[in-house]
């Protein structure tokens, strides 16, 4: 899902072109780098609807993470679209910031963000259980990829497991 | 007795696993599973409640008490003390999912089961893990279809059982294995806990008792805690003459004395002076000038 999230940016890569690698083998980089983690969460997706991974989901609180799209534009896509690769230097350069997003991005559960989601009209809702004093439930936020506008609190949601944290409504 | 869910409507299956760290704390998680052991769990649930109404169809009410058969179809109010841990895991709500829960085996305390039915109505089965965790540590053998020889399973295999120890719906426990739902409920823990209140409530029934003895010694022994809870819970002590308890405690050989009023139990007679108002002590007169005194490990009111 990381990989998947920064495939736009291999796009963005991949018209810009490079001048140390032949083109050949960089638009065959940058493209398996953008088919490969899509392909491999449309899969998860269609098993996860295959095998029924499904669970309820209640909801006490339901917030629009539409601003979370901001953060990774400007985190990820704008600065290395203007990063120039035009040396090796750069280009390992880049490689490795890019890698230090990709684990920030994992480390703090932001994985989520895909532009094809919000291309399809899903958005993205942070779920939190109903407040109580129950020491088993669940205090922290989940992610839920949906096509709702609105999420209700109290509102049970029949959802599909994409990982241990994020979920998706068909 | 009716379970508040629609067994024949179920709609989401989810799995869980508890587990006990070293330090006693407690945790629940969710696994994901695919449709197959769905099904299984769904059989296990409909195989439970079958057989828990095989065996009685109108259960009595736990008692802490008893001693009790295994299997034994008895049921508890889910706001029952006693149901405290269960009614926690039965009403929490999204509980986390954890991939990586059964990677130390010795930590699963038990395996759930819940479900949704189509009325959005949610039942807990739960199940102590015994088996489970069992086949894990012996490798399995399986008969190999291409070669008919029998192999050793190198990798981890769980095995569920054919059925649950207890259903949790939103309304009560029905426990099928008592001996699993002390041990899942933390019982023990429980009853103890509980000594303080039960104690206060009979205290108020039984005026002319001195109960600082009985507190002490129920603090540390669980069987008298356990008749604690049961005297409270079924309000054996309403009513009680203390005529009728005096002459009953010296029938039964339970040694008191009286200090301004006050019965005090003497030490070493708290246990038969518990099963005297927790109706365990009987005495029998079937043969002439020869009375018999007997001791009930389980006992059940007779209409």
């Amino acid at each position: 899902m990381v990989l998947s999230s920064i495939s736009p940016l291999f796009i963005i890569w991949a018209i810009r072109g490079n001048s140390l690698v032949p083109d050949i083998y960089f638009l065959v980089f940058c493209a398996l780098m953008v088919f490969i983690p899509n392909i491999f969460i449309w899969l998860r997706l269609r098993t996860a609807i295959r095998l029924e991974e499904k669970r309820e989901l209640i909801v006490g609180r339901a917030d629009d993470s539409r601003d979370h799209i901001l953060v990774y534009l400007f985190t990820m896509l704008l600065p290395f679209y203007t990063t120039n690769l035009d040396t090796w230097r750069d280009l390992v350069a880049a490689l490795v910031a890019l890698g230090f997003i990709v684990f920030l991005f994992w480390h703090l559960n932001l994985h989520y963000m895909n532009i094809l989601f919000a291309a399809f009209g899903y958005r993205i809702f942070t779920i939190y259980a109903p407040l109580d004093s129950n020491i088993f439930t669940s205090k922290s936020g989940l992610v839920l990829i949906t096509k709702r506008v609105t999420i209700n609190i109290g509102q049970h949601l029949t959802v599909f497991s994409l990982s241990e944290t994020v979920y998706f409504e068909v | 007795m009716e379970l508040d869910f629609d067994l024949d409507k179920i709609g989401i299956t989810e799995f869980g696993i508890g587990l006990e760290d070293d330090e006693g704390v407690q945790q629940f998680c969710c696994m994901t599973i695919d449709s197959d052991i769905q099904s299984a769990l769904q059989e296990m649930t409909i195989a439970t409640w079958s057989a828990m109404n095989k065996l009685d169809r109108d259960p009595p009410l736990y008692d802490p008490s008893n001693k009790h058969e295994s299997p034994e179809y008895v049921h508890l109010p889910i706001d029952d003390e006693l149901a405290t841990q269960l009614r926690l895991l039965h009403f929490a709500n999204n509980l986390p999912i954890n991939s990586n829960a059964l990677a130390d085996p010795d930590k699963v305390l038990c395996y759930f089961a819940r479900l949704t039915d189509a009325e959005g109505r949610r039942l807990t089965a739960l199940r102590r893990a015994t088996h489970f965790k069992g086949v894990l540590k012996n490798r399995m053998i399986l008969l190999q279809l291409i070669t008919n020889a029998l192999q050793l399973i190198e990798e981890k295999v769980f095995r569920l059982d054919n059925d649950f120890d207890l259903l949790v719906d939103s309304t009560t426990l029905h426990i099928f294995r008592p001996n699993s739902f002390e041990f899942l409920g933390r019982l023990r823990e429980a009853l103890l806990a509980a000594v303080p209140d039960n104690i206060r409530e009979i205290e108020g029934d039984l005026t002319f008792v001195d109960f600082t003895h009985v507190q002490d010694y129920a603090m540390k022994h669980t069987r008298a805690a356990r008749y604690l809870a049961s005297i409270r819970s079924q309000k054996l002590t309403e009513n009680i003459n203390e005529s009728a308890l005096k002459e009953t405690c010296t029938e039964q050989g339970v040694n008191f004395t009286e200090v301004d009023g006050m019965v005090v139990v003497q030490d070493g007679h708290i246990m038969g002076f518990l099963e005297v108002l927790d109706r365990r002590r009987y005495r029998v007169n079937l043969v002439e000038d020869s009375p018999e005194r007997y001791k009930a490990t389980a006992r059940r009111k007779i209409k």
